[in-house]
């Protein structure tokens, strides 16, 4: 049973109801002042609270998808490991494991519910669409008639599990968007600049599609004129879930920074029809993805020529959530610090654009020490709302201006005989 | 919160001792039990989602949570953010990539005077790590003159590059390279040859926990110094090398082991490489050490897309043993003398160049 499914949630949200009804019920029997009467009551308050509480719980994180699956919640029995071993030298770096995302209405990009809304819920499609081609997005992934005549016209959006050989990390239910003209006859033979963009912490990766509303904004300032076409990939920061690994290569642990920075683009450049240089390529990234966009740009300046983080923080976090993250080195930890980079380490050739709210983000002042730190080569761009919390509606409210600024630094995507931009 | 904290005890409370009040028959009681469980449960909610949002401030008003703030703010360019123009920004202490501080022909016997190229005496300075080291460039016969096709690399990690007598020293490895090349047993290449200890405490090419990055400086600023001066191939074409001799072993298998998208081949000493050379700076990490331990990559990371060649053979070697495709490990004996590396260079021609562009 999944744990965002709605028959899942019902269950829960049924034995919530039942157990208060069952309390009311139950209620008379315990009705002296006697002391086991007094604990039964607080016994049966208690789990009818509990199952209230946790129904609420299973519906709240359906909804946001903060996990998305039992083992992102619990982990998956062993414990994170440094990689997985056996990867086979020939199995592809990306797999698509969802082509047929819903029906595509005029329009939208994006799978939608039978009442037309976007849905809220990522699509669990399982298998390879290998359907006689028209048009080969990927290698193994081919579009026939119908379904490229809607992607020439609004794209598509591909879920995906990408392997990353250096490291052995395999991250599943990531999504890619490609944008119409990826898919017609005139930029047949042009490659797209990349932007990759990171969840936050936890997240399910379709809250970017859903949430951030990335691919349905691109998609609109592209048919505006704002911004060139690009390939958005759209990963979860997080590559060993439950726990938060922060972009980081753990000692003796996960190699997310490895993957993130080295697997994951070598993985899109060999599958899709993007640019490699580094002025095709930037990260973008919301919280812990924000922290991670401007690392990653940061450590990596000659694979993303810019970043955009979106209410990130720029110090070495270490939590609960995330265990021990340095190998208890103090000095590692200083090197995942990105404020102690900018003391210590010459400043890397690479643009930054940070954002925060003068009022309701609480680290709107560790976002202007790092912007303030920030020297040559290296350039720094803020972008301050009066007012927004730690939330989408805030991100949502930057994500134009930012996805414009990304665009001016990024190689654009001309057809032949077409006029720049 | 304290409001909320306080309501919800005192609900439990008064639900707990004022039970029997609500226990009778009949639909007022009941509709009074749903009411106050109702209560309590609204607190406790309540109660959750202010502390949740506390901690990170996920919504910082009630116009924020329903969703009235709207409007975006302006982009602006940091104190240093210098927008409109590009990264050109020359800073006083910028320094150049490559300065070339001398440059001699390299003698082939029997030979014209430039069928064997050029050493390079040099000084590199990476970007990004902020090291500067001297080092020389071996650069094939026809470099200059031959335009177009961009040269394979091997990078040299070695600690006699001064010496004239030692096959890993720079002017041996240019002349043994040089007669490779004029005899068309080799495809010309680019050799950038390295001291061991290319900063402070540097040992085997690692980065120092909070200090020299080393690690930085091959894996990044070394192609960016190497393709900014000079006509050679990207290290994502798989055609850069790495070789080492008895102090720079180490740092070359290492680089191969843990930066394969720069380093596709690596020729080192045979030995087991538990540990880099000099005393250990693992930043006080036992787990950091570890990973130091070559070994210990090749047992719980990935086989990595490289191919290893040790130059000696000896027995119980945990890398010939343990290798597994996509990583392939080999070993050669190597002729005494000062142009042993020969077969080295061989070996590396061979598997770097792509057939098609060798025939």
């Amino acid at each position: 049973m999944r744990l965002t499914s709605g028959f899942f949630i019902g269950l829960m949200i049924a034995v919530a109801l039942g157990s208060v009804a069952a309390t009311v019920w139950l209620w008379p029997r315990f009705a002296s002042q006697r002391p086991a009467m007094m604990a039964s009551r607080l016994g049966l308050i208690t789990a009818s609270q509990a199952l209230v509480l946790a129904a609420v719980l299973a519906f709240v994180n359906g909804y946001f998808a903060f996990f998305g699956s039992w083992s992102a919640l619990f982990g998956n029995g062993g414990s994170a490991p440094v990689t997985v071993s056996g990867v086979a030298a020939s199995s592809r770096p990306i797999v698509v494991t969802g082509s047929d995302l819903g029906p595509v209405p005029g329009g939208s990009a994006l799978p939608e519910d039978a009442n037309g809304r976007l849905a809220s819920k990522p699509p669990h499609f399982k298998g390879k669409d290998t359907s006689p081609s028209n048009v080969a997005v990927a290698p193994g992934l081919d579009l026939e008639g119908g379904a490229v005549a809607a992607a020439r016209k609004v794209g598509k959006v591909l879920q995906m599990t990408v392997t990353g050989s250096r490291t052995g990390i395999v991250s599943a239910a990531n999504y890619v968007y490609l944008p119409p003209q990826y898919f017609q006859p005139a930029y047949a033979h042009v490659r797209f600049p990349v932007v990759l963009a990171l969840t936050g912490y936890p997240n399910d990766t379709w809250s970017i599609v859903r949430w951030l509303d990335l691919p349905s904004t691109a998609a609109n300032l592209v048919a505006r004129g704002k911004i060139g076409p690009a390939v958005y990939v759209m990963m979860n920061v997080s590559v060993a879930l439950p726990r938060d690994t922060e972009c980081t290569n753990v000692p003796e642990g996960p190699q997310a920074e490895t993957f993130l920075a080295q697997d994951v683009p070598q993985a899109v450049e060999h599958t899709f029809r993007v640019q490699t240089g580094r002025s095709g390529w930037s990260v973008l990234g919301y919280s812990t993805g924000g922290y991670c966009a401007a690392k990653l740009a940061m450590m990596y300046p000659y694979q993303f020529t810019s970043a955009v983080s979106l209410a990130g923080y720029y110090t070495a976090l270490q939590d609960s959530t995330t265990g021990s993250l340095y190998g208890g080195s103090t000095a590692f930890r200083d090197e995942n610090n990105l404020n102690w980079r900018l003391k210590h380490l010459p400043a890397p050739p690479v643009s930054v654009l940070v954002t925060s709210s003068l009022v309701g983000e609480h680290d709107l002042a560790g976002t202007l020490a790092f912007l303030h730190m920030i020297h040559s080569p290296m350039h720094g761009y803020s972008l301050l709302v009066k007012q927004g919390g730690h939330n989408y509606r805030t991100w949502v409210r930057q994500l134009p201006q930012s996805l414009e600024w990304l665009s001016q630094r990024l190689t654009p995507a001309v057809a032949p005989g077409q006029p720049g931009p | 919160m304290a409001v909320v904290a306080l309501v919800t005890a005192a609900a439990l409370a008064a639900i707990l001792w004022f039970w029997p009040r609500l226990a009778g028959r009949g639909v007022a009681p009941v509709v009074a039990r749903i009411g106050a469980l109702c209560v309590l449960q609204l607190s406790v909610l309540g109660l959750i989602f202010l502390i949740v949002n506390g901690s990170a401030e996920f919504y910082s008003s009630w116009s924020d949570l329903f969703g009235d703030q709207s409007g975006g703010g302006a982009i602006v360019a940091g104190p240093d953010g210098h927008a409109g123009t590009s990264q050109n920004a020359v800073s006083g202490q910028a320094l150049a990539p490559v300065t070339v501080l001398a440059a001699t022909a390299v003698a082939v016997p029997d030979r014209p005077k430039e069928a064997g190229g050029q050493l390079q005496t040099v000084r590199l300075y990476g970007q990004l790590s902020g090291l500067s080291t001297a080092g020389y460039v071996y650069l094939p016969p026809g470099y200059r003159t031959r335009g177009g096709t961009a040269l394979p690399v091997t990078v040299v990690v070695s600690g006699d590059l001064d010496s004239a007598s030692n096959p890993y020293g720079a002017g041996a490895l240019a002349g043994a390279a040089a007669s490779q090349i004029a005899a068309r047993r080799l495809a010309p290449m680019i050799i950038v040859m390295l001291p061991a200890e290319v900063g402070q405490h540097d040992q085997g090419c690692l980065n120092v926990p909070g200090g020299t990055q080393a690690d930085l400086f091959f894996t990044q600023d070394l192609p960016q110094i190497v393709g900014s001066a000079y006509r050679a191939a990207l290290p994502a074409t798989r055609r850069w090398a790495a070789v080492g001799d008895s102090s720079g072993g180490y740092c070359a298998l290492q680089l191969a082991m843990t930066s394969s998208e720069t380093f596709a081949l690596a020729a080192v000493p045979p030995g087991g490489y538990t540990a880099p050379p000099g005393p250990a700076e693992s930043g006080g990490s036992p787990q950091i050490r570890a990973q130091d331990d070559l070994s210990w990559l090749l047992k719980h990371q990935p086989m990595q897309p490289i191919s290893v060649l040790f130059t000696g053979r000896s027995t119980g070697q945990p890398f010939v043993a343990a290798a597994r495709p996509p990583m392939h490990v080999g070993q050669t004996s190597l002729p005494p003398g000062k142009w042993q590396l020969t077969r080295v260079l061989d070996w590396i021609g061979s598997t770097l160049q792509p057939p098609a562009v060798r025939s």
